[in-house]
């Protein structure tokens, strides 16, 4: 009973991006199709927000104070993230970036511009 | 849905522009910080990258051009020369105006962009002219139907770590169960004993026979994440199949093989998004026109409840009271912007006329992260860039004057704002030649501003540059001197029922110093009764209250001074000030102010208490009374007048000064009648 209790709660999402626009998007979609979302400005945001049941994270590669790579880095680096899906946003002109990310231990990734078909075809082959 | 992306699109791209520009600004300062080359960079990808997500293709093909020559600047491939700068500017303007032309406002000149991405080569040494490209929006991965369904045998086999990037391999494995018909066969063979057994690692392998219309391709294309972490298998399949199945486990992960799953122990509720929201100004306008209603019939409700004696009636007018004090507080706040942005534009505006103008300055902020009340904000533009204007055309002299008088080449004009009680001072400062009094005489003489002989104090002559039509200026330069001069700073400045100081010293440099009121709409004030008129004093300047008796008016010797705890405080008499002839009250009140002239007390004859006070104009009549800041409506119905401590302080102190004789008659013109002072129309201008 319980297990399923919790299967239906709504997954948690964090969009961390420094483009309020490229948030907003993500929020929307990803809301829509009835997930929770968080947001996060920027890396070093998104680490005060995975005090509650994170389930994945979204994150830009090239943001301030604490970048995508950075962000990935540090929470592989934390036990309790082991687990946790994490999608980069790249953009073309990034292939080394993306093999970067990959390194430090990202689960996808998605290549800007993208659309919000895109966005929940990833999210939905990562969480379900 | 997609418009509201793109909306929002819009305004992050004109926030960006600004970052942009400040970035651009200081870099020509700075030169070459990695960490300011970053903001910029920053700006223009995220221009780029977003605005191709919102079919802004144009613009981000601009953009990107722009984002490889600030790469190249990041890598130290490039330097930040002038030009380059100048050119980033422009291409910071051309793209402004290609946001307003997708806004539906004027017409971006494609030829300008191409003419700024010619130069960019230019300076970057990128030879070839390569074709603006946008990264275009890759068609989204669709379910094509390619032809009749087929049959596809995959063998899957993840490494151990699969599990540690956070991929879920049965998620995948299911992704492909929604595409078609699928058999599944686990491999369970790698699995050691349960003690040499590591959760965290995975062992399964998968058989796989696919039945799908799908291409190999959108097959492939479900593993693209674990392409390096998996061996992978697809081939067109047989019928008949999974060959050799290894085991005969019906469900994929039945092992354990979970990954670990957060959703276990999750709390409902977690951290809430601290997301922001737009909302249109005039919405906001709305909400404080309506709390300001609200907080006028909230007096009313207390008036009555207080009559009524009623105690529910009572308890629940208090509670009315707390909550519409609440109201109006959070409202008010919503309003409050910092005056960065304002601020930060002038960089470009300083930038911009030091080229033209040959003057080399550098402008110095202070105090950006003030906040005040948007519509004053956005009514404080103007004045700025007037008195900015006038700094670098008259204050401030050419490299060379500075040599000659033993300055430093590079003049400075600084801006600060600071907090005081219910005002923010806005400074204006430059280090440039100051006022020339003789010339402000002479200019003042010839426009008949003041009479031939008229004897002024060097304040009073500095105080006529505000008066109207009033240029030193001999010529009529671009920059400023049009014969809009300070009058218009002026007039603007008081519509937002602030006022204006000038302190000048000749050689040194010009300080103009701007007192704004922090709100337009609503205040908390002290509410007094002089000679059964109320009026109000606003609380954020007020210190304390203390009582006046008989004795103390004896002990002082009949002199206007008032002992606070130990300390001697001067005070005014509203009464006497406003011409009230009433008889003295046995106690009176007195409301100890804090004022830039130092301490000053105001007698009343009662203080009646807190209010919250909408203020509402004057009107057109007594716009020209200095002293009174605006009136407000009691509960009754009743009209009190809304003091501005500050300037009563300073008209008694310039009344004082020129001890009561009416000394520069020519000037009278901007003196405050003792006599009279509500009906005065002096405009009082008060000078620091």
């Amino acid at each position: 009973m319980r297990a399923q209790v919790v299967a239906r709660m709504a997954k948690v999402i964090l969009t961390v991006d420094d483009s309020a626009s490229v948030r907003q998007m993500v929020k929307f979609t990803l809301s829509d199709a009835g997930y929770t979302v968080l947001e996060a400005v920027d890396g070093a945001d998104a680490l005060t927000k995975l005090s509650g049941p994170v389930h994945l994270v979204i994150t830009d590669l090239n943001m301030p104070n604490l970048d995508g790579i950075g962000l990935i880095q540090r929470l592989r680096a934390n036990p309790s993230c082991k687990g946790l899906p994490i999608v980069m946003l790249t953009t073309e002109s990034q292939e080394s970036r993306k093999q970067e990310g990959k390194t430090a231990g990202a689960t996808g990734w998605i290549v800007k511009p993208f659309t919000q078909q895109q966005l929940l075809a990833v999210v939905k082959r990562l969480l379900g | 849905m997609m418009d509201l992306n793109k909306q929002a699109f819009q305004d992050e791209a004109r926030e960006l522009l600004v970052e942009l520009e400040a970035a651009l600004l200081e870099l020509d300062h700075e030169g070459n910080d990695p960490e300011i080359v970053g903001r910029a960079f920053r700006a223009l990808h995220t221009i780029k990258g977003s605005g191709a997500m919102f079919g802004f293709g144009d613009i981000s093909g601009f953009a990107h051009h722009l984002e490889s020559a600030f790469d190249q600047l990041r890598k130290g491939q490039l330097a930040a020369t002038a030009d380059l700068i100048n050119l980033s500017l422009a291409a910071g303007d051309q793209i402004k105006k290609m946001l307003d032309e997708a806004a539906g406002a004027g017409r971006a000149d494609r030829g300008r962009s191409d003419d700024i991405l010619a130069q960019l080569r230019r300076l970057t040494h990128t030879p070839d002219a390569e074709p603006v490209r946008a990264p275009a929006l890759a068609p989204a991965p669709q379910m094509v139907e390619s032809g009749p369904a087929r049959e596809w045998r995959i063998r899957f086999r993840p490494t151990p770590e699969i599990l540690l990037n956070g991929t879920n391999p049965l998620l995948l494995v299911r992704e492909l169960g929604q595409m078609g018909e699928l058999r599944v066969q686990a491999d369970s063979s790698a699995i050691p004993a349960l003690i040499e057994m590591d959760p965290e690692r995975c062992y399964l392998a998968w058989d796989m026979l696919l039945t799908t219309t799908a291409s190999e391709e959108a097959i492939r294309d479900v593993f693209i994440f674990v392409e390096a972490e998996c061996e992978l298998t697809i081939q067109p399949g047989v019928a008949g199949g999974p060959s050799e199945p290894a085991s005969d486990v019906s469900r994929p992960g039945a092992k354990g093989q979970r990954p670990p799953d957060t959703d276990a122990g999750g709390k409902a509720g977690g951290p809430a998004a601290t997301a922001s929201i737009r909302v249109s100004a005039d919405k906001l306008d709305q909400l404080v026109n309506l709390v300001g209603e609200l907080v006028t019939v909230r007096a009313r409700l207390g008036e009555v409840a207080a009559r009524s004696q009623d105690p529910d009636v009572v308890a629940v007018s208090e509670d009315i009271e707390r909550l519409t004090a609440a109201l109006r507080e959070n409202s008010m706040s919503i309003r409050m912007l910092p005056l960065r942005a304002t601020f930060e534009r002038f960089r470009r505006l300083v930038h911009d006329l030091g080229a033209d103008l040959h003057k080399q300055v550098e402008l110095t902020v202070e105090g950006a992260e003030t906040e005040l009340d948007k519509t004053v904000i956005d009514q404080l533009n103007d004045p700025l860039v007037h008195l900015i204007r006038n700094s670098m055309d008259h204050g401030i002299e050419t490299p060379e004057a500075r040599r000659a008088a033993g300055k430093a080449p590079t003049a400075r004009i600084h801006l600060s704002a600071q907090h005081a009680g219910a005002y923010v001072l806005i400074r204006v400062s430059d280090d440039g030649r100051g006022l020339n009094a003789a010339a402000v005489r002479a200019r003042a003489i010839e426009q008949g501003l003041i009479a031939e002989h008229a004897q002024l104090s060097e304040a009073e002559l500095v105080a006529l540059i505000l008066e109207p039509g009033f240029s030193t200026a001999r010529e009529v330069t671009d920059v400023s001197g049009r014969g809009v001069g300070m009058d218009v700073v002026r007039r603007n400045v008081e519509a937002l029922r602030g006022s204006i100081e000038i302190a000048s010293t000749p050689g040194a440099g010009m300080t103009v110093t701007l007192r704004l009121p922090l709100t337009l709409a609503i205040i908390d004030g002290l509410l007094v009764r002089v000679a059964g008129a109320y009026f109000v004093l606003p609380l954020a300047s007020s210190l304390e209250c203390v009582e006046l008796t008989r004795e103390d008016i004896a002990e002082a010797h009949g002199h206007h001074l008032a002992k606070v705890r130990g300390e001697m405080v001067p005070y005014i008499r509203l009464s006497e000030y406003f011409q009230m002839r009433t008889p003295r009250p046995e106690r009176e009140q007195v409301m100890v102010v804090e004022t830039e002239q130092g301490r000053c007390g105001f007698a009343v004859d009662q203080v009646v208490g807190d209010h919250q006070t909408v203020i509402k104009n004057l009107g057109r009549f007594y716009r020209n009374v200095p002293v009174v800041s605006g009136a407000t409506i009691l509960g009754d119905g009743t009209v009190a007048l809304i003091v501005d401590p500050h300037r009563l302080v300073q008209n008694a102190i310039g009344t004082l000064a020129r001890g009561g004789a009416r000394s520069g008659t020519a000037a009278s013109k901007s003196q405050l009648s003792p006599d009279n002072p509500i009906h005065s129309k002096g405009n009082t201008i008060n000078v620091a």
